[in-house]
């Protein structure tokens, strides 16, 4: 599903600086994998070169196939709006919407109208178990409840890949681990790929596989029976 | 601690420089146009004081009469009175040339034996051939002219000068030119020297004189003399210091002023917007760095102390700035006031660089700083209220201030309820002060509503937009319903500039159409022949000869002789209308008010009373039977008022009489306008061409038909509101520097918002286009809310402005084809303002933009 081929990033214009170093990952479709390491690794540069959003300075980055690097800006737009769902540590919702409105926003984008974004966004909002808060805005919510509005969003198309940014950095251990319960369901109701980036080993844990970054570098894949068995 | 903190401030203003200089630029504007206007004001005003005191002299006194002048004999009187060294009779022309261009030169007529002793003539004497040039004035076709007009017209000594008089064309000869200095550069340099009594006569003064420029004994005290003087003269003639007599001038254009002052306020509310604006999107850009420093200890105090420290700054910066662009601005404006002065109140004035006074920049600078204050106060409040837990935990968590709340609209209905019934239904003696106060009650009720006003407007547009512009129309249009506090101050920043602009768009319509009503009522005549291009000229007129000789005409039944004047009553310059009543009540019938129309054209043809405006009786209180005292250059006027008309020549109010009793208390027979009235069946255009064949090459005579003549008065009327255009112009620009400045600051701000759209799957296109339709929505918003604050601001104009200024009875009228040309202009304004940062916007990296705090 995410196939990532001898991938480089470089930054800076005299010294060059590695943010990712020559990385070869392969992501089968359903799989679940937890990006780990310090900070300065690679992590975000690569969730950001998974979603398009960065482009590599050298190698190939496939999602189902497609060398996202090959498309145009737009094409990479729509395939990111309609197969790939991204969480972020800081949720990122839009403030002045409702929970509603911050769901529906992909479909809008995408040329629904607005009866048939809010019915979906609050049948995917009652999924994540905010059915009865579909008028909140973000700030008269919780921290737990605007990361599943962010997950709400990132699923509303049901894309085959979701990407998730430390989702659970700004919360509870708590609440947290309600987040990573959402998760597991809505994996096994969507068959969703999942690629997390994350510091929390007991987030890990949800996941098959774990990876660690280190200068760039994947330094090891494991399982995450075998990643809990070192701990 | 406050250091810093304005350390930090600082470097918010280094990393957001174009939304520092943006704000600043809208307070400087404001200022500027404050500083300016009144700048421009005081230099017009010194400028005329300064041609009167160059014109005079050595006078220590002058002696005018208004615009009739005065009989000779005061001269005798003056010339008797003990302490008065010498005493010199003075004609002050604005004519004509008879050249192609028929440029107008100003005339002082002078008497050549004595004027040396108050006035000195610096002859160019590289080309005066005459020993003394103003022993030469003793021949009659003498006349001497400064360097400035000899150059422009290449005229030199014993060149010919033809000039149209109130005698018809004339032809003098240069006898000397003297140098562009002291009375040489009045008017410009457009200024010649004639014997008085060959003016007197050529310029159908009869035996009358202008004005009298006196010196005094050294050791007599002037004000003594002054004293002395007063109770020898008629009560219509005035004494007065040549500097003081500037105070008459103001007075004569005080209209134009007030009109200046509203403008320039107008200019500072839209300031105060855009410095709202700009500390409500600073305050949300530095949610994190407040939470910061509210974790680091700072007191709330301090935070707002930090915002309102920064206002304070801006406001010291721009309006320092203000200050120095007004400067220049003033130059620009007193150009187009003076010119207004000359052409409507032939006030002339001698070019001069804008005076600088400190009390207008200190004022003008501490205003700025308490608008700069006033904007930034709620914001500020609200950046120290801000939970620092929360700002800390995660940009989402902004507190949303409320200002959609039931308080605030009620409050605002409340407002504009009670402004409408004040301006209503309160008296009009309360003062202007107070009556400006309806205005500001209505526009703060507006502000109050402008929020729940956007939210509903934008409402109604949200089908239209997404039936035209599909989803990125919505969206743009849900952004602005959700954000109503971004939203308002820009949509406040057009709504008060626009509401300036409609009101008087509105009052400017609404006054044409009643005095285009009243003219077809009152203007019948077959045709008119005037003496100036403008209603009238205060110096030049025709003489009853050209009247008798268009009488004798064929096909002309009667000639009505009319003069216009302004003079003095109640301290206020009024309009006085002198004609022939008899021929007048032939041909108008049904207009006399509060009295029987008979009776009263009985007693005006008789010289029994006088008739007066409407606005008249309003404004000093008065009512048909009540008796009415004018000073004149002869003896006291006392005459009952007998009927009240409608009429619309002076805001002050006007007085008419019949023209044989202002000949014999005024001591003046010329002639401003000549109607003519046509036997039935003659053709107009044939008469209109024998007249202007009568007067070709003779006289400075303009000659209209019947429906030519209300165009002309309709014209002027244009040219009367050439600074409410003016203004308008200003309101115009400094809203469309609101939406500028709001609308790049409001891109910028949302870089985190548009870069999540981005990620989510907005194509960039989708994101420019949105932006630009938001741009688009908010300016129709602005305008249509403008259009609301319009018509109301349009009620209060009519209803208290028109009569406060006027006392005139304007019907309401209120024109929305005006808000369907504003339309298109603000969306472009809106779409250009937009366009930039909406570029900026969309080629933002969205992995930089999502990591923007």
């Amino acid at each position: 599903m995410i196939q990532l081929e001898n991938v480089s990033r470089e930054y800076g214009d005299g010294k060059v600086v590695y943010a990712l170093d020559h990385v070869s990952l392969l992501i089968a479709k359903g799989e679940r994998v937890a990006v780990m390491g310090p900070s300065g690794s690679g992590k975000s540069t690569l969730l950001n070169l998974v979603c398009g959003l960065d482009e590599p300075t050298s190698g190939e980055v496939k999602i189902d196939g497609t060398n996202i690097a090959s498309l145009d800006d737009d094409r990479r737009t729509r395939l990111r709006r309609e197969k790939i769902g991204m969480v972020f540590q800081t949720f990122n919702l839009l403030s002045t919407l409702t929970a509603q409105e911050n769901v529906a926003l992909p479909l809008r984008l995408n040329g629904s109208s607005k009866k048939e974004a809010d019915s979906r966004a609050a049948a995917m909002l009652d999924k994540v178990g905010l059915g009865a808060r579909v008028t909140h805005r973000p700030d008269q919510m919780s921290g737990g409840e605007r990361q599943r509005i962010a997950i709400a969003r990132a699923l509303i198309f049901q894309p085959p890949v979701l990407l998730a940014d430390e989702p659970t950095g700004n919360l509870d251990s708590k609440t947290g681990e309600e987040i990573l319960a959402l998760m597991d369901g809505l994996h096994r109701e969507f068959n969703t790929t999942i690629l997390m980036v994350t510091h929390n080993e007991e987030a890990a844990e949800h996941c098959d596989r774990v990876i660690r970054l280190r200068d760039g570098k994947i330094v090891s894949s494991t399982t995450a029976k075998e990643h809990t068995t070192k701990q | 601690m406050l250091s810093v903190l304005a350390q930090i401030t600082w470097k918010q203003w280094r990393q957001h420089r174009l939304r520092t200089a943006l704000t600043l630029l809208g307070i400087a504007l404001g200022v500027a146009v404050f500083f300016g206007v009144r700048t421009a004001n005081l230099t017009l005003l010194s400028s005329l004081t300064t041609t009167i005191e160059k014109l005079a002299g050595k006078a220590t006194l002058q002696i005018t009469g208004g615009e009739s002048g005065f009989p000779e004999a005061v001269w005798e009187t003056v010339k008797d009175t003990p302490g008065v060294r010498v005493a010199q009779p003075v004609i002050e022309v604005i004519g004509n040339t008879a050249f192609a261009d028929q440029s107008s030169l100003m005339i002082v007529g002078v008497d050549m034996l004595g004027d040396r002793e108050l006035r000195e003539y610096e002859f160019d004497e590289t080309t005066t051939e005459i020993a003394d040039p103003l022993v030469a004035l003793a021949q009659p076709d003498s006349i001497l002219i400064s360097r400035t007009f000899a150059d422009k017209h290449n005229l030199k000594d014993g060149d010919k000068l033809p000039l149209f008089t109130s005698q018809g064309r004339k032809e003098f000869t240069v006898r000397g030119i003297f140098k562009p200095q002291g009375m040489g550069e009045v008017f410009d340099g457009q200024i010649a020297v004639m014997d008085v009594f060959n003016a007197q006569f050529v310029f159908g003064r009869g035996k009358n004189i202008d004005r009298i420029d006196l010196m005094n004994e050294p050791e007599v005290d002037v004000l003594a003399l002054r004293q002395k003087l007063r109770e020898r003269l008629p009560a219509g003639v005035e004494i007065d210091r040549p500097a003081s007599r500037g105070t008459g001038i103001e007075k004569a254009i005080s209209a134009m002023s007030i009109g200046a002052t509203i403008a320039s306020f107008i200019a500072l509310l839209v300031g105060v917007f855009i410095i709202f604006n700009t500390f409500s999107i600073s305050v949300n850009q530095r949610w994190k760095e407040i939470g910061v420093l509210r974790a680091l200890g700072v007191e709330r105090g301090n935070v707002q102390r930090m915002f309102l420290g920064e206002a304070v700054l801006m406001g010291v910066i721009g309006s320092a700035l203000g200050i120095f662009l007004g400067y220049f601005l003033a130059i620009g404006a007193e150009r187009m006031l003076s010119q207004i002065a000359t052409q409507l109140f032939s006030q002339v004035s001698t070019q001069q660089p804008p005076v600088f006074r400190w009390d207008f920049a200190v004022t003008a600078f501490v205003i700025g700083v308490l608008s700069s204050l006033i904007g930034a106060l709620m914001p500020a409040r609200g950046a120290s209220r801000l939970n620092p837990i929360l700002a800390l935990h995660n940009i989402e968590t902004r507190q949303q201030e409320d200002i959609l709340g039931k308080t605030r609209l009620i409050a605002g209905v409340v407002l504009v309820i009670v402004s409408m019934g004040l301006i209503g239904f309160a008296p009009a003696k309360v003062g202007m002060n107070v009556q400006f106060g309806y205005a500001a009650l209505l526009l703060f009720g507006m502000v109050l509503l402008l929020p729940k006003l956007t939210q509903w407007i934008a409402r109604l547009l949200r089908p239209l937009m997404d039936r035209f512009f599909g989803s990125e129309g919505v969206l743009a249009v849900d952004t602005m319903i959700q954000s109503p506090r971004r939203t308002s101050a820009t949509v406040g920043a057009l709504m008060v500039g626009l509401m300036f602009v409609f009101a008087t768009a509105a009052y400017v319509r609404s006054y044409q159409t009643t005095v285009s009503g009243w003219m077809d009522r009152i203007v019948n005549c077959d045709l008119f022949v005037a003496a100036s291009d403008q209603a009238r000229s205060r110096t030049y007129h025709f003489s009853e000869e050209l009247s008798l000789r268009i009488a004798a005409l064929p096909g002309i039944k009667r000639i009505e002789n009319v003069r216009i004047l302004f003079p003095t009553y109640a301290d206020d310059s009024i309009g006085m209308v002198a004609l022939d009543f008899d021929g007048w009540f032939e041909r108008v019938k049904n207009v006399v008010e509060q009295a029987d129309e008979n009776e009263a054209r009985e007693k005006m043809v008789a010289g029994e009373g006088v008739m007066v405006a409407r606005n008249f009786v309003e404004r000093y209180h008065l009512t048909t039977g009540d008796r009415l005292k004018l000073a004149t250059p002869t003896v006291p006027f006392d005459m009952p008022i007998v009927g009240v008309i409608e009429d619309y020549t002076s805001e002050k109010g006007a007085v008419f009489l019949d023209r044989k009793l202002y000949k014999k208390y005024w001591n003046d027979s010329s002639v401003d306008m000549i109607e003519i009235n046509l036997h039935p069946g003659t053709d107009r255009a044939t008469v209109k061409t024998e007249v202007q064949r009568l007067v070709r090459g003779e006289h400075r005579a303009f000659v209209y038909t019947n429906q030519e003549y209300k165009k002309w008065i309709m014209d002027l009327i244009n040219g009367f509101f050439a600074l409410s255009y003016m203004q308008m112009a200003v309101s115009i620009i400094i809203a469309a520097l609101g939406i500028v400045n709001a609308l790049m600051i409001s891109v910028a701000e949302r870089k985190r918002e548009l870069g999540v759209l981005r990620a989510i799957g907005g194509l960039r296109s989708q994101i420019r286009k949105m932006i630009l339709l938001e741009a688009a929505a908010i300016a129709i918003v602005g305008v249509l809310i403008g259009a609301i604050a319009g018509f109301l601001n349009t009620w209060f104009i009519v209803r208290t402005m028109a009569m406060m200024v006027g006392g005139w009875t304007i019907p309401f009228s209120f024109s929305p084809v005006m808000v369907l040309i504003a339309l298109p202009l603000a969306i472009g304004i809106a779409l250009l303002a937009a366009w930039l940062p909406a570029r900026k916007a969309v080629n933002t990296s969205v992995v930089e933009a999502i990591g923007y705090e």
